[in-house]
């Protein structure tokens, strides 16, 4: 009974005129961010939160979770009509979205995505309600050796399953993890590589980083290059699908569902692996596989599903156990934690309000998604005619400012523009930043959950294996840091057969 | 050098770096770790992984041996150019109010890096200033330097 009140209460929030309008504006914001290449999630989630600072914590983080969803949702439709990936998770949707366009069918190709997409982020959304609860109940029981325990497990998955290689994404993963020991020890008071800077001893600031890595960074890194870009016009008419199609993408988008909702939970890039395992899923399931690549709505409807529902996923162990497991959620987390609140395994019980609005905004949200990317399509297709050497000065000012507004601080903004460097640089040489960013944010709690529990063990590191949690957790850690170890070590095709035709 | 060595190297000068420092710090006991201790596991790890990093190379990348210097610098004009502006508008920031710096960045920005005409520059750079300054201090009661205190107003 309570599951259902508390549900009740929290339509009755997210139905109130002021969130609907915020829920409506994340969206909004996010279908945008979603359409123009080169501004994902993440730098919108960044650049909004300075608009929330006038609004209670829970309008934020519906308006905040609304760009996260939005953005999946927008991400589809330059994929599908330009060939250019919105954002990193609409990929595997261009391979064969484009060639639909090209056929004509480039309208029923954005109805089944926004329909999956409608379908996939509702039932991520039940998921949701359902497992993060349980997830809290569970995570009460969780001590410091057991986060540490959790945090190490999560930073080698982020290693395993991220877009780069194993021995490429931990480096950047210790990195971020350095960068957020800068400052006052939280245990001693001790300075760390402060250096006499007085805007150090607080730590460097997670927005500045994340706007500067992915905001100034993309921009820096955009203004090499120039797109010619080729739109495809589709008409209302065009978007309904035939029925060959529509009983043809009901099975990819249940397993698109299924599949983004349990690889959402994983950390790092969920969106984009998700999208490519249903796409690889499907591609095996077909009986003409040799078609995929050519317009099939399957390769459509299963990843543009599998993102979208990815998104639920993912949201789990940030409300749940208070971990983000990417870093869109790692910014919200700095969000909320702007507005006093700070999620955890007492969250939901603490703050339900929160919550449970948060999640009747998710249902308001898709479906205000859904109007927004069928019939009003062509209304953000306008947007990539804005000629990018006038959006871009427009993002950078709005960048600054929003930097500037967190601190009224100079010093951020020289932290931004130097994450920007580096985001650039790190972009050339072709590593993800993503891992960069999260473990800038968690790194504190697993320095913190490490140090406390060799406190309480009076020094002894049996603490991390002396409980089934701490050592079911750390055995999965070792196994896979052994499995990545061989592989990176295994010789690969190609080696081999360059070893061949050497020899 | 190739990219994997680039990489290799920042990873081994930040790690020497907080080596040096956090051995500056007080490690403590394993009893009760001190605020050195894990800035250090975290800078040997980068040290090794640096090193691997350049050792190893991951992947082998093709890239041109005897790429020219002017090849190599031509795509980092424009970003230099941004680069320049926003230190500028940083530095100007508090001393001559937003208003004046948002202003003066975009005009810059517009004429040097996106190559409009003065005219056209001037107005989008005077529309996207107000405005952004309309929207930021009026409507979402950002604060921002308004004052032009390096002329005593």
């Amino acid at each position: 009974m309570d599951f259902f009140a508390n549900l009740f209460a929290g339509f009755q929030t997210a139905l109130s005129l002021h969130n609907v309008y915020l829920c409506f504006i994340g969206c909004l914001f996010g279908t945008m961010v979603g359409v123009l290449p080169g501004i994902g999630p993440l730098a919108g989630i960044s650049l909004l939160i300075p608009a929330t600072y006038g609004i209670d914590a829970t309008g934020a983080i519906i308006m905040l979770a609304g760009i996260y969803y939005g953005a999946m949702y927008g991400g589809s439709t330059t994929s599908i009509l330009m060939n250019i990936p919105g954002e990193s998770a609409s990929v595997m949707t261009c391979v064969d979205g484009y060639q639909m366009t090209l056929k004509g069918r480039g309208g029923a190709a954005l109805f089944i995505s926004a329909w999956g997409s409608f379908i996939g982020g509702n039932l991520s959304v039940l998921g949701l309600m359902i497992l993060a609860p349980l997830l809290a109940a569970f995570a009460t029981r969780f001590g410091p050796p057991e986060i540490f325990a959790v945090l190490v497990l999560a930073f080698l998955l982020l290693g395993s399953l991220g877009t780069g290689s194993f021995f490429k994404t931990m480096p950047m993963i210790l990195l971020g993890m350095f960068l957020g020991t800068i400052g006052m020890d939280p245990l001693t008071g001790t300075l760390r590589f402060t250096h006499e800077i007085r805007d150090l001893y607080d730590g460097i600031g997670f927005v500045p980083v994340a706007m500067g890595a992915f905001g100034i960074g993309e921009i820096l890194s955009s203004t090499e290059r120039s797109l010619v870009r080729l739109i495809h016009k589709v008409k209302f008419r065009q978007l309904l699908p035939t029925r060959q199609e529509l009983r043809a993408s009901v099975g990819p988008i249940l397993r698109g569902s299924g599949l983004g909702f349990v690889i959402g939970l994983l950390p790092g890039s969920a969106h984009v692996l998700s999208s490519f395992v249903s796409y690889a899923v499907e591609k095996k399931m077909a009986k003409n596989p040799e078609e995929f690549g050519t317009g099939r709505i399957e390769g459509v409807a299963g990843p543009e599903t599998a993102n979208n529902s990815a998104t639920g996923g993912a949201m789990i162990p940030f409300l749940g156990i208070g971990i983000p497991t990417g870093p869109a959620t790692a910014v919200m987390m700095v969000a909320l934690m702007i507005h006093g609140i700070r999620p955890g395994p007492l969250f939901i019980s603490e703050q339900p309000q929160i919550f449970w609005g948060l999640i009747a905004s998710m249902y308001i949200g898709n479906f205000i998604l859904l109007i927004l990317n069928l019939p009003l399509v062509g209304i953000f297709l306008n947007l990539l005619r804005v000629p990018f050497r006038i959006l871009f000065p427009l993002i950078l000012l709005i960048c600054l400012v929003g930097t500037y507004s967190v601190s009224s601080s100079t010093f951020d903004l020289i932290v931004l523009l130097g994450s920007g460097v580096l985001g650039y640089i790190f972009r050339k040489l072709n590593y993800d930043l993503a891992p960069f960013i999260l473990a800038l944010i968690i790194g504190p709690l697993m320095e913190y959950s490490f140090r406390q529990s060799l406190m309480r063990s009076a020094g002894s590191f049996s603490i991390f294996w002396s409980n089934p949690i701490t050592l079911t957790l750390f055995g999965g850690s070792c196994l896979l840091f052994i499995w990545n170890l061989i592989s990176s070590l295994r010789p690969t095709k190609s080696t081999w057969k360059k070893a061949l035709e050497e020899g | 050098m190739k990219k994997e060595h680039t990489a290799g190297l920042i990873f081994l000068l930040v790690g020497i770096y907080g080596l040096i420092y956090s051995s500056q710090l007080p490690l403590g006991k394993w009893n009760e770790p001190g605020p050195g201790v894990f800035p250090m596991i975290l800078a040997i790890l980068l040290v090794l992984s640096g090193a691997l990093t350049m050792v190893a190379r991951i992947k082998e990348e093709k890239v041109k041996e005897k790429a020219s210097w002017r090849e190599f610098l031509r795509p980092l004009i424009t970003p230099s150019q941004i680069f320049l502006l926003t230190i500028a508008f940083i530095l100007s920031l508090e001393r001559i109010g937003y208003l004046a710096s948002s202003l003066l960045y975009l005009l810059i920005l517009f004429i040097w890096v996106c190559r409009y005409r003065l005219p056209l520059a001037m107005g989008m750079a005077a529309g996207f200033g107000l405005g952004s300054w309309y929207l930021f201090v009026k409507i979402l009661g950002v604060q921002l330097p308004l004052t032009v205190t390096a002329l005593g107003l």
